[in-house]
């Protein structure tokens, strides 16, 4: 039994030097990686992003050819996709790089209007199946694209 | 009829804990990132929130004391009060997220704005909280959760390789820093700390006494075991879904996309339902948890079991962090983001949460004959340690995978 008995040692009963240990390891870590070039895996990244979105679309876009989705739901995530398209586009034009990087990073930029665009038609008209099928093969072949750019930074 | 209804706090402090909106869309990402090889986390994760929701359980019936009577009596002054402040903000963040999260699920249906949606959670929680007995709360919002065993049917049905699940349940060392993200996410999650100032502050509200011993032991069981099993399964799904199409979840769309693949528009809608009452219980467990915080702290008369009106303190601080929660979320912040903020101040939260239940369970003096006996004292220090290994490594794992990516 520890003679302080049920209670914290004095030496760890200190709350401010628990919170500037964590603090201070918090900010380090956040500091760490900031500023630069967009490096490749950077880049990597950001296009992986870019690719989950056209799948995850193409896949909403399957739920309305099969009529195994709700109009409202396939609307309000494709505006949310194509949301995140556009912001993780806007980054990517921001971000300033050099080299193979850069090339890729204007091809990333182009693949980011491409799905941006398809997953706009699908939320235009989410019952339209016609619409639908051809959202899902743009879709699907700019996850493609974006999956064999990804692989290009690795 | 009566034994299941006995285990409603369970339920709901489970289901509100497993699969709140940042464990959802965890959960999602975990099955779609790395697979079934992480499973093995779940049962470790529920054992030990077992361990403590159920030491905590049979403090209250011995001693009816909740966690946040036991911080101030163990801790010194300053060190209670540093504790109170973080997890005021770290289950202050946790309910903007859910009453995001809310916006979210019902813009989903209606199609509205989210903000708007927002505003209608909070005045649906508000008017829950407010006319709805205590056990009303906890039935409604936890058993209307488990509409997303929905999961549980999608793993089965999307005929996973059942070889390869069983082998993500045995431990295994790996080296990536990405699976080490997830296994410490997946722990951390079953023992956030506002599960247990629910838990413990419900089971007050409970009024249990010694002759309650079985339905904490079926409740702390029961309940955290469910909630694993929903979370395996959410993942289990996931990883059939999401992992082969390249998809990394960002919202509840894409977990809900993972019940539709499997059993079309019913799917989609049970997984709503589940996501909607599963958030919703995660939001008033985050409410009541930092009301009966404060107030336990304070030393003020607090809970559900009086009438709101006879303590203004208790209420007017319940309400005050509603609203609080409502403020964050109007400021446009992404609701999952907040969650991974809230991890940051769940860091000195997690050990000085677990660590004064420990030491109470401990003592035979307040304990008597429920002391803890030999293996729930070796699995709370066991599991103790274990947390304060968690608190270290999730910051360290965070900013390491740049959140999991």
């Amino acid at each position: 039994m520890p003679r302080w008995r049920g209670r914290l040692p004095p030496a760890v009963r200190s709350p401010s030097s628990l919170v500037v240990i964590a603090a201070l390891i918090v900010l380090t870590l956040l500091l760490c990686g900031c500023g630069g070039n967009m490096r490749a895996d950077e880049l990597g990244r950001s296009v992986g992003s870019l690719g989950s979105a056209a799948s995850e679309g193409s896949l909403l876009a399957q739920g309305v050819v099969q009529d195994r989705t709700k109009t409202t739901f396939v609307r309000v995530r494709a505006r949310e996709l194509g949301e995140t398209v556009e912001h993780e586009a806007e980054k990517l034009s921001d971000a300033s790089a050099q080299g193979a990087v850069a090339l890729a990073k204007d091809r990333a930029v182009e693949l980011a209007g491409s799905i941006s665009q398809a997953l706009g038609d699908l939320q235009t008209a989410p019952a339209d199946v016609a619409e639908a099928r051809r959202a899902e093969r743009t879709l699907r072949a700019l996850a493609d694209r974006a999956s064999r750019l990804a692989a290009e930074q690795a | 009829m009566r034994g299941i209804l006995k285990i409603a706090l369970g339920v709901i402090a489970a289901i509100g804990g497993y699969l709140d909106i940042g464990d959802i869309v965890f959960n999602s990402q975990a099955g779609a990132v790395v697979g079934t090889s992480v499973l093995w986390a779940i049962p470790v994760g529920v054992l030990g929130i077992v361990v403590f929701a159920e030491m905590s359980g049979r403090i209250v019936a011995v001693a009816k004391k909740p966690n946040f009577e036991l911080v101030r009596e163990r801790y010194s002054s300053r060190l209670s009060l540093a504790t109170l402040i973080a997890s005021l903000v770290l289950t202050c963040l946790t309910l903007a997220a859910e009453l995001g999260g809310l916006g979210f699920v019902l813009n989903y249906f209606f199609d509205v704005s989210v903000n708007f949606f927002v505003l209608v959670a909070l005045l649906v929680v508000a008017s829950a909280i407010y006319f709805l007995p205590f056990g009303g709360i906890e039935r409604i919002f936890g058993y209307l959760g488990l509409a997303l065993l929905v999961y549980v049917a999608a793993a089965i049905k999307l005929d996973p390789s059942w070889a390869d699940v069983g082998r993500g349940f045995v431990p295994k060392a790996q080296s990536g820093a990405i699976y080490w993200y997830f296994i410490v996410g997946l722990i951390a999650a079953a023992l956030m700390p506002y599960e247990i100032y629910f838990y413990s502050s419900g089971a007050v509200e409970e009024r249990w006494d010694e002759g309650d011993m079985a339905v904490n032991r079926a409740n702390s069981i029961i309940g955290f075991s469910l909630g694993g099993l929903l979370a395996a399964g959410l993942l289990i799904a996931s990883a059939q879904v999401l992992r082969p199409a390249g998809i990394t979840p960002d919202s509840l769309g894409t977990s809900a996309l993972v019940a539709q693949s499997a059993f079309g528009e019913t799917g989609l809608l049970l997984a709503f339902v589940g996501i909607l009452f599963a958030v919703g219980g995660a939001t008033i467990d985050t409410a009541f948890s930092a009301a009966y915080n404060l107030a336990q702290h304070q030393g003020w008369r607090w809970g559900k079991r009086f009438k709101l009106l006879d303590e203004p303190r208790f209420t007017l601080s319940l309400a005050g962090f509603l609203l609080l929660g409502f403020a964050i979320v109007q400021t446009g912040v992404d609701p999952v983001e907040l969650t991974e903020y809230a991890v940051i101040f769940s860091i000195p939260v997690l050990p000085l949460t677990y660590l004064p239940i420990l030491l109470v369970g401990n003592d035979r003096a307040v304990m008597g004959r429920y002391v803890n006996g030999p293996l729930a004292r070796t699995l709370g220090w066991t599991y103790f340690g274990l947390i304060c290994l968690l608190a270290i490594a999730a910051p360290i794992l965070f900013v390491a995978t740049n959140g999991g990516s």
